[in-house]
């Protein structure tokens, strides 16, 4: 219905606008439109021509205030930088990270589930921080520039609160899912300072800019639709039978008796084998596991004159999951208008408002660790349809609503006197999300629970710059670039829960409202005692000056060079400033040597070094020693004070902030060539990069006998060094019948930890997970520390004695039946020192190769997605070995989901050890578990044809018509044993509970007018 | 030129418009070093930290009941691995909750908490005329006494700790462990010399603590602070540690001198002491000063927790909705500890029918689900708020350190290693009075004088009967593996025990994470 209705509506707008047409006006500004309109599907015509070499900025048909163009300092960039966002938006994709995975060399996408609208985080050249917990994530994300907004995410303040921190509390949307792809006129992921150097020390980790489709003078209006089905794979499911079995052969290698000890007791579960509800069919995934059908339809339309243009858009778009009846819905409109009413001054306005609805997995871990309570855990989900269907029947009883509104827009006053230019920007971002949730008593053992939240994050950002182009002659020309720019960001929530309503009608948290009675503002159906609130606000605001200029000479050398100072107020007063410089350098090689030579279309090389500030994103550390009002414990975070008095302690659990903290920054260098050969048919770009992050903040393990878990201290320094490449080579141009273009992009990259605070060589630190991460002086941040085993001690003669002594682990001696751990240093006991760093969580070499074919007016499309040099932990298998552990916890790790009656991962791998021994042999961190994740995958299928010339003949006013077919995540070659490669969180530890990515066969269509 | 000159006004003004304001902003989240210690309320906020800390500290991964309860105690855990370690002293299992135990750093930040407040009170002092002089002393003498409770609490754990007496702000140094003679010595004089200054009450007329603390009434206070009488409790308690029963005679009679002349204390009979509303549950509205020296969760006040108290460890069905309990009392165990007849705790008859069920109201005891495959020991069973709804598992039942009970059988146990077996039947018949006092039926007799006396015949050896006394009457109160050790000093004719004793294993180890951040810590041998 709700695409019908919005077909409907922009039918009417298209026809009506149109009817307004004025063929005159169209014609006036005919010259400022040298492509005629005809700027949309550069994707197909793309095909067999070489496209990547065109700047999409000239294809730019929009009028009204662009960001100073600053042509000068784009011939430092790297040709790689550009993505086609017209091939990018048949995918159908919800997020911007979705979007760019293998598609843009350098940038990693990390997609740890394919529920639609889950969190999802990138990665430019490598991470700049150990990658512990949300808040290393959220300190390593790139920043994206909307338009000349700067985005600001879901502030991770909010996890101090969650004792669990698998996802923030509120709805945890990805807040990058309002890129409305076909609206997009460019993409550029700019990763070395000298473009990324502007946008200031929030830039650090590099900055995706993307540019909407402006206004036009012409008329135009475009439609874009797909519409599809994503279908979940086959899945192997298994019951009580095959877990009984599995379980059984441990018991009858090491339990003799049937039990490990007298007070052991086998699980009730799987006790008894006339329990059909266990034993019987295993067909739960007939619920969890569907089809859904998703689509998207966008219209836009543009038109004005030279003194009023505007651009209008309207979407709508859903995203499925295959798991757990997942999906999310996106609305978004869109309205830039620019008028100039003096010749000089242009004033130029744009909204962009989104509403995304998200429908949530019904995860058991997820809703307790939202609960924060833990029922009894003893039985888990049964594996039979019937059974799961009546649980999944009393969440119709509750609610659990998600939405996020986005809203973001400027302002902007442009000053246009020729060569000196001057635009004042205005910008918004705010962002709020909701998350409404009932549990009724069935779900939760007789309690019920509500919770509401409420939280926004606002980002307002006063943009001043200023340019002068100075062309003394014609072999010199300076541009002159001055900033002055002011930002807030401001985050609040407003959070409250509670549990044990008096019954399960009354579904939200009623208060008293009458003011004049003693119990007002008092929960009617919920008990006072148990109602939580919790209210918190982070704020943080910047102030930057910065000075560019930019200078050609003889059309062959380019020089940049940036100074900037930043002001953070989440700096100390000591240290509130940062000075940076960054210079950069471009010498086109082409018209040096080879001017006359035809094979070598494009020569140049450039190079870029320079300093950035990091930003801090907590407000804490500006304070210096401070005291807060935690008294918590493992458990309960949130005792509110002591005798019903708040408390005031120093932040023993958070560590302890000294004086004199400085800010982190990055050192930065570049050094690339762009080439293209043979009349443009081979280009290359190589860009080799040096990042090297210093001075960072680390929670340093120490001052324990002084009560505090670790002490912030600067001194972290994170290298990142190694390359992105592309290569693209029309091996058939589009001269012929047939045309093939192929283009492979890959990053190379070597994370190295270079030192750490105090001189120090290494730390252990625990991740939010609760496992140890050793962080060691020249080794890279993101691997495992890890046990090494060499099989299984068969009898208790094999393990080896030393000075009469067996072989102990942490003190415990070794037996028959526990893992044959490899003593490195040789002392006869296995201990942490024992452990080695192995593998990388991220990919040390990752990218994308695509294909297009044409034939006529076909197109194929094939695009490959990669990783290698990647390594993840199958916790999951973990788990399940360590099931005797497990199965007596009541803990949130002992939770079994419907998924754990899907066999996946190779059983047969792994030794059969005795799990009651103490010494823990199926602990998760040991190479036992380490797997190579390296994968191929097949990411877009596409077939495409090109009508315009039939409807051409039917209706002259349409200038594009091209439809298509795509199946995409088509395949996956891996060698990894779990689920898919892809499904783990920047830890790297899969612990089996991102839901498939589905493949997905989409028809769609775009059309221009 | 004039567009010029207008741009270059406009530029000035924005600039100008947006001062150094802007970049000082305070954190709403933290208060900082200059907005604290000025006020009576900051020094309020200081004091109650401590004690929340504290809390925190023996709270934290139910701590207080797997140290004193769950170590080679009565229990016995059906099926988690990790505390079938703790009750086989397999301390250095690799499990997580064995390696959180074993970190002391809890502990310590209760320490330097004390110490930061010893160290900057009396700023607060100068700048607030409304801090009195006495006010200051009573928190002081409050602040020392936690601290000196941490370190006994610690040298118990540990053996050996770095004594710490300054918060050494910012400039930490790591520090080697401090004998633990020695901070049994200091944690004794300072415990002594805070007693000297703490008040029996507060907010009630006392001399040491005139007018209302904190502008606060008895009642808020009570139960919730320590006072003279707790101190000296607790003295009693560290001075038996140290086998010092001079002093503990000492201690002890202080407190049973005064305990019903100048203080409101009183015996709790059985029902109060099982009821779910009853010693453990701190009533804001009701005195509560039968907790001699306790931490409460305070259901009022929205301390109630999931964890951190005895009852997410004991309770499972029929008491709450969860199938197995962590730790159970075994049926034999139960019935070699409690194998006295007329015992309010638990009665059986000879048909081996139960007759103190402690879901019963009329004949309340120990343990529930006795015939059940686990029985629960539901002695401390305060839920939600005190009442008995089995569909929610959030407690607020008191950390309780020491009660009336404790100081009499302490005082018993001094007296008996001393020789003085006459004084020493007098407080153990005080403790039988309360407690041998039902019939078969599990009802209570009507004379309070009819009670079983001791017997050293039935009950074996005075010493045997005061430690099997403890054992029945603290269960589930994180005070018996203590007195075990103290018992096996005592009787020294267990030569297994002594072994342990002699090489450290009564101790923990000391905390992997800990031994990696200070090289100068050393493992405890036995863990070695």
């Amino acid at each position: 219905m709700r695409i019908i209705a919005i077909i409907t509506f922009l039918g009417v707008l298209c026809t009506t606008t149109y009817s307004f047409g004025d063929p005159a006006m169209s014609a006036r500004v005919s010259n400022h439109t040298k492509t005629k309109g005809r700027i949309l599907l550069k994707g197909t015509a793309r095909v067999g021509r070489d496209t990547t070499r065109k700047d999409t900025t000239k294809m730019d048909s929009s009028v009204g205030i662009k960001p100073p163009a600053n042509t000068i300092g784009r011939r430092l960039e790297s040709k790689s930088n550009v993505l086609d966002p017209v091939s990018l938006s048949t995918f159908p994709a919800i997020s911007l990270q979705q979007y760019l995975k293998g598609n843009a060399a350098g940038v990693y996408v990390n997609e740890q589930s394919g529920e639609p609208g889950s969190i999802q985080n990138m990665f430019v050249h490598g991470t700049s921080q150990p990658l512990l917990s949300a808040r290393d994530v959220y300190a390593t994300q790139p920043l994206v520039v909307l338009d000349g907004v700067p985005l600001i995410g879901d502030h991770p303040y909010a996890f101090d609160i969650q004792q669990y921190q698998y996802n923030r509390i509120g709805p945890a949307t990805n807040l990058l899912s309002i890129i409305n792809m076909p609206n997009i006129e460019s993409i550029r992921v700019l990763k070395g300072l000298d473009a990324t150097a502007i946008y200031g020390p929030k830039a650090a980790n590099g900055v995706i800019v993307i540019t909407s489709k402006g206004a036009t003078l012409k008329r135009r209006i475009t439609f874009d639709s797909y519409a599809g089905v994503v279908t979940p794979n086959a899945v192997t499911t298994i019951n009580g039978s095959f877990e009984n079995k599995f379980r059984q052969q441990f018991y009858k290698k090491y339990a003799a008796n049937g039990a490990f000890t007298q007070d052991d007791s086998y699980p009730m579960f799987l006790s008894d084998s006339l329990n059909n509800a266990f034993y019987g069919p295993s067909n739960w995934n007939d619920l969890y596991y569907k089809s859904m059908g998703i689509y998207s339809v966008n219209a836009s339309i543009s038109g004005g004159d030279e003194r009023a243009n505007f651009n209008f858009q309207l979407g709508d778009t859903k995203s499925g999951g295959v798991g757990d009846n997942t999906s999310m819905d996106r609305y978004n409109a869109r309205f830039l208008l620019n008028m100039k009413p003096l010749n000089w001054f242009t004033f130029s306005a744009l909204v962009n408002a989104n509403r995304m609805i998200r429908d949530r997995n019904k995860n058991i871990r997820d809703r307790l660790a939202q609960v924060n309570y833990l029922p009894d855990l003893s039985t888990p989900l049964a594996p039979n349809k019937v059974n799961y269907a009546n649980y999944l029947a009393q969440f119709n009883n509750g609610f659990d609503d998600n939405k996020n509104n986005v809203v973001n827009g400027y302002a902007k006053f442009g000053i246009d006197l020729g060569k000196f230019k001057f635009v004042t920007t205005y910008n918004i971002d705010y962002n709020e999300g909701y998350r409404d949730i009932f549990y009724p008593k069935t779900l939760l053992q007789g309690a019920n629970y509500a919770s509401n939240y409420f939280g926004y994050n606002d980002r307002t950002t006063i943009d001043n710059v200023a340019t002068y182009e100075w062309a003394p002659n014609a072999d010199n020309k300076f541009e002159f670039t001055g900033g002055y720019v002011l930002q807030y960001d401001f985050s609040r929530y407003t959070y409250a829960y509670a549990y044990k309503g008096s019954n399960d009608f009354i579904k939200l948290n009623l208060l008293n409202s009458d003011p004049n009675k003693s119990n007002y503002l008092t929960p009617t159906v919920f008990q006072p005692q148990l109602v939580y609130k919790f209210l918190d606000h982070t704020k943080g605001n910047t102030m930057s000056v910065y000075g560019k200029v930019d200078y050609l000479l003889k059309d062959k050398y380019t020089f940049s060079v940036t100074l900037r100072g930043d002001g953070s107020s989440t700096q100390q007063p000591t240290d509130r400033w940062f000075y940076s410089p960054v210079f950069g350098a471009g010498w086109d090689m082409k018209k040096e040597f080879l001017a006359d030579n035809s094979s070598v279309s494009e020569l140049r090389l450039h190079a870029s070094a320079g300093r950035m500030g990091r930003y801090e994103n907590f407000d804490n550390y500006s304070q210096g020693p401070q005291y807060t009002a935690f008294i918590g414990f493992t458990g309960n975070l949130i005792s509110p004070g002591y005798d019903g008095i708040a408390t005031l302690t120093r932040p023993y659990t958070a560590g302890y902030v000294p004086y004199g903290l400085k800010w982190a920054y990055t050192d930065q260098a570049n050094l690339g060539i762009d080439a293209s050969f043979l009349n443009n048919r081979l280009a290359v770009s190589v860009d080799g990069y040096y990042k090297h992050d210093k001075n960072m903040l680390l929670g340093v393990p120490s001052a324990a006998e002084y009560g505090y878990t670790s002490v912030i201290r600067n001194g972290m320094a994170i290298r990142n060094t190694g390359f992105d490449a592309t290569v693209t080579g029309v091996i058939f141009p589009s001269t012929n019948k047939f045309s093939w273009t192929t283009s492979i992009n890959m990053n190379f990259n070597r994370n190295t930890l270079t030192a750490l605070p105090g001189g120090l060589k290494q730390v252990t630190i625990n991740d939010a997970n609760g496992n140890a991460r050793l962080l060691q002086v020249g080794k890279s941040v993101d691997s495992y520390w890890l046990l090494t085993n060499n099989g299984i001690y068969n009898t208790d003669g094999e393990v080896p004695v030393a000075n009469g002594k067996a072989m102990t682990y942490n003190g415990i001696t070794m037996r028959t039946g526990d893992p044959k751990w490899a003593d490195l240093n040789g002392d006869n006991q296995i201990t942490d020192a024992d452990r080695t760093l192995k593998g990388h969580a991220l990919p040390t070499v990752a990218g994308g190769w695509s294909n297009s074919f044409g034939y006529q007016k076909w197109t194929l499309r094939l695009d490959f997605y990669y990783n290698l040099g990647r390594q993840l932990l199958n916790q999951q298998m973990a788990n399940r070995f360590d099931f005797y552990n497990r199965e007596g916890l009541n803990d949130i790790n002992s939770v079994k989901e419907i998924t754990f009656w899907e066999k996946r991962g190779d059983y047969s791998k792994y030794p059969i050890y005795n799990p009651a021994s103490a010494v823990a042999p199926y602990q998760a961190n040991q190479d036992l578990f380490l797997e190579n994740a390296n994968f191929v995958k097949l990411r877009t299928l596409q077939l495409g044809y090109d009508l315009t010339s039939v409807i051409k003949k039917k209706s002259s006013n349409v200038n594009r018509f091209y439809v298509y077919g795509s199946v995409n995540n088509v395949f996956t070659l891996t060698k990894y044993t779990g689920q898919d490669p892809e499904l783990a969180d920047y830890t790297g530890y899969d612990t089996g509970y991102g839901i498939q990515i589905p493949r997905t066969y989409t028809l769609g269509v775009k059309v221009d007018f | 030129m004039k567009k010029i000159i207008l741009l270059s006004l406009i530029c000035l003004t924005v600039i100008t418009n947006s001062c150094k304001k802007t970049l000082d902003v305070t954190s709403s989240r933290v208060v900082s070093e200059t907005n604290y210690w000025n006020t009576l309320e900051d020094a309020r906020a200081g004091i109650m930290g401590v004690y929340g800390l504290t809390r925190a500290a023996l709270a934290d991964n139910n701590g207080h009941w797997i140290y004193g309860d769950v170590r080679m105690g009565n229990f016995a855990s059906p099926i988690r691995q990790d505390l079938k370690a703790v009750i086989a002293n397999n301390l250095n299992a690799s499990y997580p909750l064995l390696n959180s135990l074993s970190n002391w750093r809890r502990f310590y930040a209760v320490v330097n908490a004390a110490n930061t407040f010893l160290e900057r009170i009396p700023e607060v002092k100068a700048k607030d005329p409304r801090y009195t002089a006495n006010n200051m002393t009573v928190d002081v003498a409050q602040v020392r006494f936690l601290r000196a409770f941490i370190y006994f609490y610690m040298a118990r754990i540990w053996g050996d700790v770095p004594l710490i007496l300054s918060s050494r702000d910012g400039s930490f140094e790591n520090r080697a462990r401090t004998d633990q003679n020695a901070v049994l010595t200091f944690a004794q004089s300072e415990m002594e010399a805070a007693a000297l200054d703490l008040p029996y009450y507060y907010s009630n007329g006392d001399l040491q603590q005139p007018g209302l603390y904190y502008n606060q009434s008895r009642n808020q206070w009570s139960g919730a602070l320590i006072t003279k009488l707790g101190a000296y409790a607790m003295l009693a308690h560290v001075a038996a540690w140290q086998g010092k029963y001079v002093d503990v005679i000492r201690y002890t009679k202080k407190v049973l001198t005064e305990y019903n002349t100048k203080y409101d204390l009183s015996y709790t009979n059985t029902s109060t002491l099982t009821s779910n509303s009853g010693l453990f549950y701190t009533n804001p509205n009701n005195l509560n000063d039968n907790q001699l020296f306790a931490l409460g969760f305070i259901w009022a006040n929205q301390d109630a927790s999931f964890t951190g108290n005895i009852e997410s460890l004991t309770l499972a069905e029929p008491v709450v909705n969860k199938n197995v309990p962590d730790i159970y009392v075994p049926k034999d165990s139960i019935l070699s500890i409690f194998k006295e007849a007329g015992d309010s705790r638990f009665t059986i008859d000879s048909t081996g029918t139960v007759h103190s069920d402690a879901l019963s109201a009329s004949t309340p005891g120990y343990f529930t689900n006795f015939l059940g495959k686990y029985p629960i020991f539901a002695k401390i069973k305060v839920m939600q708020g005190g009442i008995s709804d089995k569909t929610f598992r959030i407690f607020s039942s008191a950390i309780l350190l020491t009660r009336l009970e404790d100081v009499t059988l302490l005082r018993a146990e001094a007296y008996a290693v001393l020789g003085e077996n006459a004084l020493a039947t007098t407080d153990l018949n005080t403790i039988r009075q309360i407690r041998y006092n039902v019939d078969q039926q599990g009802l209570t007799n009507s004379s309070a004088t009819d009670y079983v006396v001791y017997d050293p015949n039935v009950q074996g050896s005075l010493i045997e009967a005061i430690f099997k006394e403890r054992q029945r009457e603290f269960m589930g109160e994180g005070h018996h593996w203590y007195d075990r050790v103290r018992y096996e000093k005592i009787k020294q004719n267990n030569p297994q025990f002594m072994a342990l004793i002699n090489s450290g294993g009564i101790f923990w180890p000391v905390s992997r994470d800990i031994l990696a951040q200070n090289p100068l810590i050393t493992q405890n041998p036995y863990w070695k």
